[in-house]
């Protein structure tokens, strides 16, 4: 065993507070090191140099560098050493400069420290085998869970890539909430005119296969290696029949909630979402369906033109194998009712969501594109909104900004002005937030073009006087209280992760912040990556976002999977766990504690049952290793003779 | 084995002073050690009493191996992972708290006194935090002093009687 | 004790053997006994000298259909080792025996001389035909006992026929002791407990739940946890070890400690981590066939301890 040790200077911001000299010479006494040196810059070429020239003089066949983290140039310094002819993993790094130089400022104890560190890294090398990667084949196709834009996105690029893609999306139609708006800003270009030839677009992409009305109930594997059961949800309805006539639906006897249009007006028990839904099928919801509840009526299927009626359809069950996925689950509106009480909690008619108001605005939309009281169908004349409705609003739990409600209240402003000449609209805001590219401009269009009134503050409470309401709030401006009698209130509701998103979070294992949103693996560097190899978020199922910042994030994160699924294999960390099988008591309390499901069963020739690890889903935390009671199980590179050195090392 | 190689001097003492206290800290890899790196980036002074030794995470920290460093001459022994609901492998600090309450609330029948063993969660944002947490338990193990848990001379004879015989 | 010999005989049918207790000529007392046909049934006795924890013996016996005769406490570690999947319910035909408390027979025999004759009743104890006060010269696990009736069996034999005893004795006053010193002073305690440690492993032999046996980390160098020295600091990391690794798995029996040749009061650290785990999870090993190991699963909701 032969160790050579590296002491970094950093120029100065290692050796100003550690003698790097005194550590290499210290270094030099401690078992097996044949050579120690201390370098200017060891992360540089001609430093690397140094290493690599050293390695070789000395026929050293271990390393230790002591620099910077290993998590700033760990990857650096292991391409040196293979240079050198040394295994990748017989390289250690001791952090001298973030966890000693930096934050010390007497030499001898930074010094002193510099020596024990590089005692225990010396130590833990000591104790280090050579590894090898592994190698798992990759399944080349991709999974996009959600069907909203940022999913299109994501399939048709990967598609487009020549990748299949399945895409998952749970309602009878994709489109997500994009589908539901009338216009979008900043440039008021119509949201269907837009969305819809990428909705068919998709739908006969060759490479894409859509599944509506599904859903992903479980998901086992890992990167390259996923498989997936999809349950798709009886719709009574033959996908491949139905000709979107919507007969049945004109027919249909049973009333239902009409989700699409966010609750205005009614649907029916069959339906389809909107006239441009894709696919166009028909879907029935049996709790609402008279068929289902009182067992007889048979309306629908009698008069479908194409037989594609089936009350006796069931749920289907598939399994797939993907190399890849992509979460564009999305959002919807943040519950307000229950959180304000003093907007009426939902017991105003007149009190609406801006989800609702776009509905209105739609000319494809329930009221056909009219602006209309619900209570009284009139046409208001006075319209309040409320920004910040569930968005940076510390007293109802959600402190965080909706990204969007500034915009679409200027838009939809903009829009009352071109529905309702007379109208007039006040907007109550915090601040006004238009720092996208060309947002500003809209902005400034509500206020001067539309003429909306912006008053700066926050609403107290919302009261009806006689066929109004009344809009009690604070103009901070100029430090007074305001009182706006109005016909229509239009709450600019927050976001909120989609239902069940923690739940399929914990399917995919992984992780999602307090609000459900899912949480990107670096929210800088890594932002469409998630804490588990191979799955991939785009737009708001990550967080509030815009439709261009969730076409550019769906983008990326194609462009991550196309990355993944050209390869025909992957490399595995060998930094797994390893089982002693001649020692195993196969208690298998291993497998309990796995999170990866990766430790299985195995009969040996001699009877005995021992655990195996499945090295390619293994991803080294090393629970086995402190749930085995022998401890036969050990994670390579933190074996407990590793670390005990190490302790002892540093103790010493 | 291989420890024929050379150097035996590796066993010398490297510490000066008698009455300085060590402190030993395993730290995950992925939220803890960069939330470390990251008190480092900002230069935030801290005691230099504290040697760190990295885990994957907090989940691979036997209780054993704590009282291992406490038998190897620790004064102290801290343990950092994740934030619960935020453990790079899902669940290993669930599994982590359960162990260290327990190693917690079992030390003073050890005869460790509980306040030189912590554990907490630290991010990798929070870099603040972890130069505050090193202060706080250097703060908190110095006035108890050397622990000399095991190897020194037993404080009081060893004739005296304590068993049940 | 013919029911016993009956419910035996009886089990015999369907087990390859069953484990009881038969009289040991050299002393009287009662020895753990496989009994594999009606007629060596005959032997087995329970008396207050059957002190021996016979589930020790399940883990080595996991292919085969056994009986086994427990005691309240005993019953708890089949339980435990079925929580462990140590042991086949299915597989283990248990023959629940009413307990009054069983003796401490070093104890008894140091005072009154090897082998010396025990008569007890359950009520009163006859050492060398005199009549002895029965209480003190319990098995220190007997004086607190909460298990006395087994909580599971398929056949039950034999009532008790004294209420609980006190906690009271020798053994007792130590733990009240330990519980009262300060961690420094249980430091040198222990230090002076474990410098009478012969490293024997008899605590690991007689513990149900140490059922690694023979690849037990107590003597590896992989890994490398305690040395090969006799002294009181491997003695220690032994019990850390024993005790880290019967965490939620110990049911309190009391073995290892009766089984110390040294006498160190090994129950005294079990004993706390029992009432640690119990104080954070409301849990009692072998109290709850259903239950899984509390170390190897975890509560986000219920466990809040540290700070947060």
């Amino acid at each position: 065993m032969r160790i050579g040790v590296f002491v970094c200077q950093c120029g100065t911001n290692i050796a100003a507070t550690v003698d790097t000299e005194a550590v290499a010479e210290a270094a030099m006494s401690m078992r097996d090191v044949y050579h120690a040196e201390s370098i200017q810059y060891s992360c540089s070429d001609p430093g690397q140099r140094q290493v690599i020239a050293a390695a070789h003089q000395h026929r050293l066949d271990r390393v230790v560098i002591a620099a910077c983290s290993p998590r700033m140039h760990e990857t650096t310094f292991q391409r040196a050493v293979i240079q050198a002819g040394i295994n990748p993993f017989m390289l250690e790094m001791v952090n001298i400069r973030e966890q000693c130089s930096w934050i010390h400022e007497d030499r001898e104890v930074a010094t002193t420290k510099a020596i024990d560190l590089v005692a225990a890294g010396v130590a833990r090398v000591r104790g280090q085998v050579p590894l090898k990667r592994g190698r798992v084949p990759v399944v080349g196709e991709a999974l996009v869970v959600g069907g909203g834009i940022a999913g299109i996105q994501a399939a048709l690029d990967i598609a487009d890539a020549g990748m299949p893609v399945t895409l998952v999306e749970r309602e009878p139609t994709i489109g997500g909430n994009m589908a539901r708006l009338d216009k979008t800003f900043p440039t008021l270009d119509c949201s269907s005119c837009i969305l819809t030839p990428r909705m068919v677009e998709l739908k006969h992409h060759e490479n894409i296969r859509l599944m509506v009305s599904s859903e992903v109930t479980a998901v086992r594997g890992y990167i390259g290696n996923f498989e997936v059961d999809i349950r798709k949800k009886a719709t009574c309805v033959d996908e491949e029949k139905c000709t979107g006539c919507r007969i049945c639906e004109e027919k249909c006897p049973s009333r239902a909630p009409d989700e699409f249009n966010a609750g205005v007006g009614e649907s029916k028990a069959i339906s389809i979402a909107f006239p441009q839904a894709v696919p166009l099928v028909a879907a029935l919801r049996k709790e609402h369906c008279r068929q289902f509840i009182k067992g007889k009526c048979g309306v629908c299927k009698k008069v479908c033109p194409a037989d594609a009626v089936d009350y006796e359809q069931e749920d289907e069950l598939h399994t797939e194998k993907f190399g890849a996925i992509i979460v564009a689950t999305g959002y919807r509106l943040f519950d307000w009712e229950g959180a304000y009480p003093d907007y009426g909690g939902g017991l105003y008619p007149d009190v609406i969501t801006s989800l609702q108001y776009e509905r209105m605005l739609s000319a494809s939309g329930p009221t056909g594109g009219h602006i209309v009281r619900p209570s009284d169908g009139r046409e208001p004349r006075d319209i309040v909104f409320l920004s910040c409705v569930g968005s940076r609003a510390e007293s109802v739990g959600r402190p965080f900004c909706c990204n969007v409600g500034c915009m679409y209240i200027a838009k939809q402003a903009i829009q009352t002005r071109e529905h309702l000449p007379d109208s007039r609209c006040y907007v109550f805001y915090m601040d006004v937030r238009a720092c996208g590219k060309g947002y500003e401009e809209v902005y400034r269009r509500a206020q001067v073009e539309a003429g909306a009134v912006y008053l700066r503050g926050r609403v107290g409470k919302i009261y009806p006087r006689g066929d109004k309401l009344v809009v009690m709030g604070t103009d901070t401006l100029i430090g007074d209280q305001v009182e706006i009698e109005t016909d229509l209130v239009v709450l600019a509701v927050g976001f909120a992760a989609a239902e069940g998103a923690g739940e399929l979070a914990r399917r995919l294992n992984i992780a999602y912040d307090g609000y459900q949103f899912f949480t990107e693996s670096h929210p800088k560097l890594r932002p469409v990556e998630t804490t588990t190899g191979g799955i991939f978020l785009a737009g708001a199922c990550q967080g509030p976002k815009d439709i261009p910042a969730s076409v550019a994030q769906a983008s990326a994160a194609a462009a991550k999977a196309i990355r993944l699924l050209s390869r025909e294999d992957l490399e595995t960390s060998p930094m797994v766990a390893e089982v002693n099988h001649m020692r195993c008591i196969g208690c298998f309390k291993c497998a309990e504690v796995c999170p990866y499901n990766a430790i299985e069963k195995q009969k040996l020739h001699d009877g005995r049952t021992v655990a195996v690890i499945i090295e390619s889903l293994c991803q080294g935390c090393g629970l086995c290793n402190v749930a085995c009671p022998p401890q036969v199980i050990s994670l390579r590179g933190y074996t407990d003779n590793q670390l005990i050195s190490e302790v002892v090392e540093v103790l010493r | 084995m291989a420890d024929a190689g050379k150097g035996h001097a590796c066993g010398v003492r490297r510490r000066g002073r008698d009455d300085e206290i060590k402190l030993v800290g395993f730290l995950c890899n992925w939220c803890s050690y960069a939330g470390a790196d990251m008190a480092g980036t900002s230069r935030l002074a801290q005691p230099a009493a504290l040697r760190i030794v990295r885990v994957p995470c907090s989940g691979r920290v036997d209780p054993l191996l704590v009282m291992k460093a406490f038998q190897e001459g620790a004064d102290g022994v801290l343990v950092s992972g994740c934030h619960p609901g935020d453990c790079h492998y899902n669940e290993g600090n669930y599994y982590a708290r359960r162990r260290l309450e327990l190693l917690k609330r079992m030390l003073p029948y050890y005869g460790v006194e509980p306040e030189r063993f912590h554990y907490t969660w630290v991010s990798a944002s929070e870099g603040g935090r972890w130069a505050e947490v090193v202060a706080e338990f250097t703060a908190a193990v110095e006035p108890l002093g050397k622990l000399h848990y095991a190897g020194g001379a037993p404080a009081a004879a060893a004739g005296e009687e304590d068993g049940d015989g | 004790m013919d029911e016993l010999v009956k419910a035996i005989t009886a089990a015999l049918e369907d087990c390859e053997l069953v484990l009881g207790w038969a009289r040991d000529p050299a002393t009287g007392a009662g020895r753990p006994e496989r009994f594999t046909s009606a007629g060596q049934a005959q032997e087995a006795i329970f008396d207050a000298t059957c002190v021996h924890n016979l589930a020790v013996h399940l883990p080595r016996l996991k292919q085969r259909r056994v009986g086994i005769v427990v005691k309240g406490c005993d019953a708890r570690s089949v339980v435990e080792l079925v929580v462990e999947r140590e042991v086949e319910r299915e597989r283990v035909q248990v023959i629940g025996v009413g307990c009054d408390g069983v003796l401490d027979l070093k104890r008894i025999w140091r005072r009154h001389g090897y082998g010396v004759a025990i008569e007890d009743d359950g009520e009163t104890l006859l050492v060398d035909g005199s009549e002895v006060e029965r209480q003190p010269l319990l098995q220190h696990k007997c004086r607190h006992c909460l298990d006395a009736d087994p909580s599971i069996y398929d056949v039950v034999v034999g009532g008790r026929t004294a209420e609980g005893p006190e906690p009271r004795g020798e053994r007792q006053e130590l733990a009240e002791r330990f519980r009262e010193m300060t961690p420094s002073q249980r430091r040198d305690f222990w230090r002076r407990q474990f410098a009478r440690c012969i490293r024997c492993y008899a605590c690991r032999e007689a513990c149900p739940m140490c059922f690694c046996r023979d690849v037990c980390i107590m003597q590896t160098q992989v890994p490398h946890w305690a040395g090969g020295e006799v002294n009181p600091k491997e003695a220690e990391m032994i019990q850390l070890i024993r005790v880290g690794h019967l965490a939620g798995r110990c049911t309190g029996c009391g073995e290892c400690e009766r089984a110390c040749p040294v006498e160190i009061p090994l129950m005294l650290l079990m004993e706390e981590q029992n009432r640690a785990l119990e104080e954070m999870l409301d849990y009692r090993a072998g109290t709850d066939i259903e239950a899984r190991p509390p170390l190897l699963t975890f509560d986000p909701d219920r466990d809040l301890w540290g700070d947060e």
